[in-house]
């Protein structure tokens, strides 16, 4: 059984995390919750995701899922953002089940920012 | 995650490796060719047994210069923490029900004492001032005439802060208060002299000074009053106060541990200091870094800083392949920040990001410098991640 807390691509993704920073004059959204702090920027021309960026104060897995929904939705349809889904992100991080709301503040940032972007309409839970 | 090989371990409060010579003498009585058998045989080869305990604890005894006779041997420094403090209230329950205890001692005082409060003993938790000392006419103030029993630890476990048990220690004596030190972070690594001071019980253990871990042992001072409830039960070893075989490879090695810390002692300190001091001016000057504790007044093998607008979690992975202990107890669950930076008065976000680094004898220079520069690049990339960093 493995004693390591983080997934190697956790780990992978918490050490290169190459979408770490910010981009003028994008789309932004902030979101903090749970101990958790999540800044994104999305560069959106034509409905098209052109660039994702996000700042974000928070454990590994937090970081780690950060950048992998960048690295994830650059170049995809800005509504695409409405398919977002934090369980798929937590399975493929292995994020232990007691992180769930951390992770749950990026879904909700992923969301704010597709109104932000997109004026995408998401329908209220 | 880091080969072992790759490790940079800096976490000596926490464990030591068991020095070369320790190692060789506790071996020679582990196998057929040793002296195996159980001390409380009364044959030729146990009494050989008696004979290895006995130098053991002649070896221990000089080092906090007392009598051999006046140790008890345990499985480390909680069972010696739970036998003085929870046999010592028993013992002495007739003459009252008042403990006095600090917020920052470590969990084996403090859940020691919480469990004396669920069998109706009142506790006094003290606080320490920010720097992590106890203020003597504070302590004093808490004493009633009901007070039995008084705690306090000798060096901190998580931030090195020396507590000055020769005074509290002489307030308790002329109350006839029982002084129970817990030493686990001491023992070995500064000068005790039990013969001098006014301690009446002290709690210590073998890994933390070179020594293997599951031995440890508890003072008990010759003076009217001062004795313990035993708590276990099952034979006549050790005066019934803590029955069951000893040991006596454990007890072997950690005589042999305590010789050589009294051989080296002094070295030590010099060379932890510098060490320590070589961390701290590598890193003071970082924006944000607080030292928690109080580096004129610590043993120096712990370094305790904190960092504003860092997470505790990810700075411990970022500092990867440092072994170092995190100030906050988190795991995933419960994150919650060390209860001793609490006391100290540092916030959560503070508690939080906590590292300690503690060094020991196998730390070089390089190592330290190896150290403070992945401090600051992890520091500085955590920060560049950090919202409301300007890329």
């Amino acid at each position: 059984m493995s004693t390591d807390p983080y997934s190697k691509r956790v780990r992978d993704l918490f050490d290169v995390p190459a979408h770490a920073g910010s981009l003028d004059g994008a789309s932004t959204v902030e979101v903090s919750d749970q101990g958790v702090r999540v800044r994104l920027y999305a560069a959106v021309v034509d409905a098209e995701i052109r660039a994702l960026r996000f700042q974000a104060w928070g454990c590994p897995h937090t970081i780690a899922a950060a950048e992998a929904f960048c690295a994830g939705y650059e170049g995809r349809p800005v509504v695409d953002l409405l398919d977002f889904s934090v369980s798929d992100l937590m399975q493929s991080l292995s994020v232990p089940v007691e992180k769930t709301g951390r992770i749950l503040v990026i879904e909700d940032a992923v969301r704010s920012l597709g109104s932000e972007a997109g004026a995408i309409s998401i329908p209220d839970d | 995650m880091a080969e072992q090989q790759d490790l940079l371990y800096l976490d000596y409060a926490a464990s030591t490796p068991v020095d070369a010579r320790v190692a060789q003498a506790m071996s020679a009585l582990m196998t057929s060719a040793g002296s195996y058998a159980n001390p409380s045989s009364t044959h030729a080869a146990g009494r050989q047994s008696v004979g290895h305990i006995a130098r053991a604890a002649d070896q221990l005894a000089g080092l906090l210069n007392t009598r051999a006779e006046r140790l008890i041997w345990t499985s480390g420094a909680t069972e010696s923490d739970n036998l003085a403090i929870l046999g010592g209230a028993h013992y002495r329950r007739d003459r009252g029900r008042h403990l006095v205890s600090m917020r920052t001692e470590h969990k084996a005082v403090t859940d020691s004492f919480s469990e004396l409060e669920r069998q109706a003993f009142d506790v006094t938790w003290l606080d320490p001032e920010a720097n992590g000392v106890l203020d003597i006419a504070r302590f004093e103030a808490a004493l009633r005439d009901d007070t039995q029993l008084v705690s306090i630890m000798h060096v901190n476990n998580e931030t090195g802060v020396i507590q000055d048990i020769e005074k509290i220690g002489a307030i308790c004596r002329e109350r006839e208060i029982l002084f129970h030190v817990d030493a686990a972070q001491s023992v070995g690594k500064l000068l005790i002299d039990l013969d001098a001071l006014p301690v009446d019980l002290m709690s210590m253990t073998a890994h933390k000074v070179y020594g293997p871990k599951g031995i440890g042992a508890l003072y008990i001072a010759d003076r009217p009053g001062v004795h313990v409830d035993p708590l276990l039960f099952g034979g006549g070893q050790q005066h019934r106060l803590r029955p069951g075989t000893l040991p006596s490879q454990q007890i072997v090695g950690f005589g042999a541990a305590a010789d050589i810390a009294r051989s080296r002692m002094h070295e030590d300190l010099e060379r932890l200091a510098a060490l320590r001091d070589r961390f701290w001016s590598g890193v003071h000057d970082l924006p944000g870094i607080l030292l928690n504790g109080d580096i004129d007044n610590s043993f120096p093998g712990i370094l305790n800083v904190s960092i504003e607008d860092i997470e505790g979690e990810s700075l411990l992975l970022a500092l990867e392949p440092l072994c170092v202990a995190t100030g906050s107890a988190c795991n995933s669950a419960s994150q919650e920040p060390s209860y001793v930076l609490r006391a100290l008065g540092r916030s959560d976000a503070l508690a939080q990001s906590a590292v300690r680094f503690s060094f020991g004898r196998p730390t070089s220079l390089m190592d330290v410098d190896f150290a403070v520069e992945h401090y600051r690049n992890a520091v500085d990339k955590l920060r560049r991640i950090a919202p409301g960093h300007a890329a």
